[in-house]
């Protein structure tokens, strides 16, 4: 065996990967090669210190990082406290049925048209390539952003709600969506979209 | 709760369990912490991928596939989120980088807590752990994460390959030519 193949090995046998028939030719190997004894001691030695030191003298994360993570968690969704509402008033329930059938037409039109649409505010802002909308690094956005038939690159913020409707949604790590981020694609969600909001705008009224 | 197995957590927090979801996280946060801190070498940085990996977890458990091991399935996503952040800092960071390509050499003097560096925490590593980190911080990009990986996390070849999406046998020829590098490295100044 040649000192080259020998080093393949030794480095298997460092990723316990090395069968022991291998092993063996490695062993005789060895036995006639100082050299070869040499540089498997050096590489054993390398692990034992990579190991042992890089866990060493490392800071360990915040003790308040659960905290924040678990309070900047997205709420629960808002179909879910929709659907609270509407069994705390029961009374509303033919309204929203009513609702419901109203919606109907507007599933027929939806997806007839696939123009780019965008709602919010400082939508000057925000840059529009093709269909894509892209909220630039460093830039904020006071509100509730809706993008429809586009779709959605963040990688500035958001301080409100972010809805992709019929769209992706890419999140750049810079990105920082104070409210909720959601993408809605299918028809039943649309229609969700457009009871939570239309409830949402009545109640407020 | 402490008895349940990973993938019981997982199974209740993706549910919605929000106690089995911190539980996740009191398990993990270090763990994520000290790879970024290791491929960013700084703190502060590192604090931000350890949120923004949990809230992506969190926010992609219809993603998630259970046949995968959610620590390999985490350590993905926060790899990910560290790869990035390398690229904004150097947009021409890439992961295969070429060897002679000193990724490392401007890293190896911010090692050392490098945004908060006070006397004491100078005064807590000694000469040889200095040696390890700079070591380490002079690895070429291509070879680093999966370095890192390896040491840090002590996971198999196989876990490292599925984290960052590259053959097995890729995983391998970079640990064992990380390896020498890491041990030409040392060799005058340890053994
Ligand atoms: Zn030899």
């Amino acid at each position: 065996m040649e000192c080259k193949q020998a080093a393949s090995l030794m480095h298997d046998y460092l990723d316990n990967e090395l069968p022991e028939e291998q092993a063996l030719d490695l062993k005789s190997h060895l036995d006639k090669c100082v050299s070869c004894r040499t540089r498997l001691k050096e590489l054993e030695q390398t692990d034992m210190l990579m190991f042992a030191a890089v866990k060493h003298s490392l800071p360990s994360a915040p003790d308040d990082v659960l905290n924040r993570i678990m309070s900047s968690l997205p709420k629960k969704r808002r179909q879910q406290a929709w659907l609270g509402w509407v069994k705390r008033h029961p009374a509303l329930t033919a309204a929203a049925m009513f609702l419901l059938v109203m919606l109907f037409s507007t599933l027929s039109i939806w997806k007839s048209d696939d123009q780019l649409v965008v709602k919010g505010p400082d939508l000057d802002k925000v840059r529009i390539e093709g269909h894509t909308v892209i909220v630039p690094e460093g830039t904020e956005i006071a509100g509730d952003l809706t993008v429809e038939n586009g779709n959605t690159e963040v990688y500035g913020e958001v301080k409100g709600n972010l809805t992709v409707i019929d769209g992706s949604l890419y999140q750049a790590s810079t990105a920082k969506i104070a409210g909720d981020a959601k993408t809605i694609d299918q028809a039943l969600d649309w229609i969700w979209y457009r009871i939570t909001n239309t409830f949402t705008e009545v109640a407020y009224r | 709760m402490a008895e349940l197995t990973d993938a019981g957590l997982v199974k209740l927090a993706r549910k919605g369990n929000q106690d089995a979801f911190a539980e996740l996280v009191e398990l993990y946060k270090d763990k994520v912490f000290h790879l970024a801190y290791r491929m960013l070498n700084n703190r502060h940085e590192s604090e931000d991928i350890v949120q923004e990996t949990f809230l992506r977890v969190y926010k992609n458990w219809d993603k998630y596939d259970e046949n995968q091991k959610f620590s390999t399935w985490m350590y993905r996503i926060a790899t990910n989120l560290c790869i990035d952040r390398l690229r904004k800092r150097k947009p021409n960071f890439s992961l295969d980088a070429e060897l002679n390509d000193q990724d490392g050499t401007a890293d190896g003097y911010s090692l050392i807590p490098g945004d908060n560096r006070t006397p004491e925490s100078e005064f807590l590593i000694s000469e040889t752990q200095q040696i390890i980190h700079q070591a380490i911080a002079g690895l070429p990009a291509k070879y680093k994460t999966i370095m890192i990986l390896r040491y840090l996390q002590e996971l198999s070849l196989q876990e490292i390959g599925d984290i960052l999406d590259m053959p097995v046998t890729t995983v391998k020829t970079r640990v064992h030519r990380g390896r020498e590098f890491l041990r030409k490295r040392l060799e005058h100044k340890l053994f």
